[in-house]
């Protein structure tokens, strides 16, 4: 029998979590819900889920909690989608850093929810990251680099922030995901296309001259991300986890 | 006379013109009682002097009185034993008074006749015969009494004190107000407010501890303002999430489209409405240092990565110390804007005396000069052309301007000479 993914709801507001279970459910997809923390905790023990969407605003344990306790426990692999109803960045990065793989702000629409579900199972599919990120761990290093993950920006040598568009984070997180591996540019449109699908008027090979540039790296001798002819690219820097410096 | 602008002058003016006149007065009066005494005095010593000196002459043999003439020298007046000079008459009416102390002390015994020598020290003569019928002329200089020569050393000395107390007590009295002053103008109730020293004379110490109290007020009114916005557009947050799932699962029809497309309008105003509440504490940012290009970079390939039409002209290399999620989000809403007037945005970057200028440019139809100011203001729409279909919450601008100030920063919006807006960002 075909796999169908199965999704946990886990918000308190009972509305909510109902029309979402149902639009998911007519989707296509295998849903459960649940009110609060203690309920998902039971629910947890006696099944097994793909995804989790979790609301950061409960009362009791909240979402960020939940989502630190999940990140801890045997359920570190499952990927979580926070809802919140704050519309702030320091949410986002909170979110993130407490392990989240993405998050999505109320007011939002069942189909924004499907499309980023669907994003959230195939990126965790696809490739398993090398590298798991954890909220004392969110810095990769390589070379002179350090990349912060929650904040999204680049750190040099001497600590002077650079900034990455949307979808140039997105590739380079690819890459350092995956280092030292050929990835053809159909993975890397794959990996890259996330919830703003903005990636699909350029073409990955512009996108990686951009990245080079924003990394100092000679596009004629690429020391980070060397073409592979007819392949595809690959990042030859090693990429090491650094613990947080905060 | 043209009365003095500030009150500072004015107040020196009054201090020091009233001064001056007090201790003038007092000093002439002074100086005219003395005058008198003097004057007085020196007559009646003049009188009996005269009487003495002629009489000794008088009875002295002939011989023997030009060895005394230099012992009857006295400072003004002196005693020769000529005709003296020719001069004219001297008129009767008003003659001087050394005159006539000398008719009064002896006019009686001698027949006098008195003239006048003019020259460059004009001085007068009196003729008379001795008993013996030698002439005798008495030659009058009239001086004023001598004046000491601290006097005028001392004078200024005294001038000079009355206007440094005038400046100090001007000074004084205005210097609390002046720091009251730029207390006010200063005030800004999105910033901590600096507090005033709450100290010195009473009255400059009660305005201080009023005027704190009034920033604290205004602060404390502009925070309730503010949790009132957040509170109402967050707690909005999940009815409106509820409808937006509901409107989903309905069947395709017109009003379906109606519904979401007003729930997204909704949606909007919320948002902007949570990040206008938000702007006013940026604090919680951290400001770090950013590569000012990579980081307009970043920007404009987002908006081109979603098929926006917008570019970057000029680079700085120059590296900025800033809170980059409060930039970016002041560059958006600008952005955003010149994209929904003119449906291009151009970002332009330069550094010119010291300072960071980020412009962003459209060539839509701009805003009238005097809506110019109004438009930062939070809620206020351009109603001419500005709000057609277009809507929007009126909170961008507004948002942008409260970011930027926060960040220490001033934007200034203007219409270009070519048409279209200018937001200029100087940080």
């Amino acid at each position: 029998m075909e796999h169908v993914d199965h999704i946990l709801i886990v918000d308190d507001d009972r509305e909510i979590r109902e029309l979402v279970g149902n639009y998911l459910k007519k989707s296509g997809l295998r849903t459960s819900i649940v009110a609060d923390g203690r309920q998902m905790r039971a629910f947890l023990e006696a099944n097994s889920v793909d995804l989790i969407v979790l609301d950061i605003m409960m009362p009791g344990d909240d979402g960020l909690l939940l989502c630190r306790e999940l990140r801890a426990g045997k359920h570190r692999n499952t990927p979580v989608l926070m809802l919140t109803a704050r519309n702030d960045e320091t949410d986002r990065i909170i979110g993130l850093e407490m392990g989240a793989d993405d998050y999505l702000t109320k007011p939002f629409s069942a189909r924004e929810l499907l499309a980023r579900i669907n994003a959230v199972l195939r990126r965790t599919r696809m490739l398993p990251p090398n590298l798991t990120i954890s909220e004392s761990s969110r810095m990769l290093a390589f070379g002179q680099w350090r990349l912060d993950t929650t904040a999204r920006h680049l750190l040099d040598s001497e600590g002077t922030l650079v900034a990455l568009s949307g979808a140039e984070y997105r590739l380079l997180r690819v890459f350092l995901d995956h280092p030292q591996r050929v990835l053809s540019r159909e993975q890397l449109l794959n990996l890259t296309q996330g919830r703003e699908a903005d990636i699909f008027d350029r073409s990955i090979d512009l996108l990686v001259s951009r990245l080079r540039q924003r990394l100092g790296d000679d596009a004629r001798e690429p020391s980070c991300i060397k073409t592979v002819r007819s392949e595809g690219y690959v990042f030859s820097l090693a990429v090491q986890l650094l613990e947080s410096p905060a | 006379m043209k009365w003095p602008r500030t009150l500072a002058s004015r107040l020196a003016l009054i201090f020091f013109t009233g001064l001056v006149l007090a201790y003038g007065l007092s000093f002439s009066l002074q100086a005219y009682e003395r005058y008198i005494s003097s004057r007085s005095m020196m007559l009646s010593n003049l009188e009996q002097d005269v009487v003495t000196s002629v009489a000794i002459l008088d009875r002295l043999p002939a011989a023997e009185r030009a060895a005394w003439l230099p012992r009857l020298e006295r400072r003004t007046y002196r005693y020769r034993l000529d005709e003296g000079l020719q001069g004219s008459a001297m008129p009767s009416t008003d003659p001087p008074m050394a005159a006539e102390s000398i008719v009064k002390a002896i006019g009686a015994q001698y027949p006098l006749t008195f003239q006048d020598i003019p020259g460059p020290n004009a001085h007068f003569q009196a003729h008379l015969r001795l008993a013996d019928g030698a002439p005798l002329t008495i030659d009058v200089t009239p001086a004023p009494v001598p004046v000491a020569r601290w006097l005028p050393l001392v004078l200024l000395i005294q001038l000079a004190v009355l206007l440094f107390c005038t400046w100090l007590a001007v000074r004084l009295a205005i210097g609390p107000l002046t720091r009251l002053v730029q207390a006010v103008d200063t005030l800004d109730p999105d910033k901590p407010g600096v507090l005033l020293d709450e100290s010195g004379p009473r009255e400059v110490k009660y305005a201080a501890v009023a005027f704190n109290a009034l920033q604290a007020r205004i602060a404390a009114y502009l925070k309730e303002r503010m949790q009132l916005l957040a509170a109402i557009s967050h707690d909005l947050q999940t009815p409106i999430t509820r409808m937006k799932l509901r409107v989903e699962v309905m069947d395709d029809s017109v009003e379906k489209d109606k519904l979401w497309h007003d729930l997204d309008a909704m949606e909007h105003l919320v948002r902007e409405g949570v990040a206008y509440a938000r702007s006013m504490d940026i604090n919680t940012e951290a400001p770090c240092r950013i590569n000012l290009d990579a980081f307009l970079d970043s920007v404009v390939f987002d908006y081109q990565d979603s098929g926006a039409q917008v570019e970057r002209q000029g680079a700085t290399g120059s590296l900025l110390e800033t809170r980059p999620h409060a930039l970016r989000r002041v560059l958006v809403n600008l952005v955003d804007n010149a994209l929904k007037f003119a449906g291009k945005a151009q970002l332009e970057v330069s550094r010119e005396r010291g300072k960071t200028l980020i412009r962003v440019l459209d060539e839509g139809p701009g805003i009238p000069a005097d809506e110019l100011d109004e438009v930062l203001k939070p809620f206020y729409r351009v109603e001419s052309s500005r709000n057609r279909s277009t809507g929007g919450t009126g909170l961008g601008l507004a948002i942008a301007q409260q970011l930027t100030q926060a960040m220490g920063g001033r934007l200034t919006l203007s219409n270009r000479k070519s048409g279209g807006l200018c937001a200029q960002i100087e940080l």
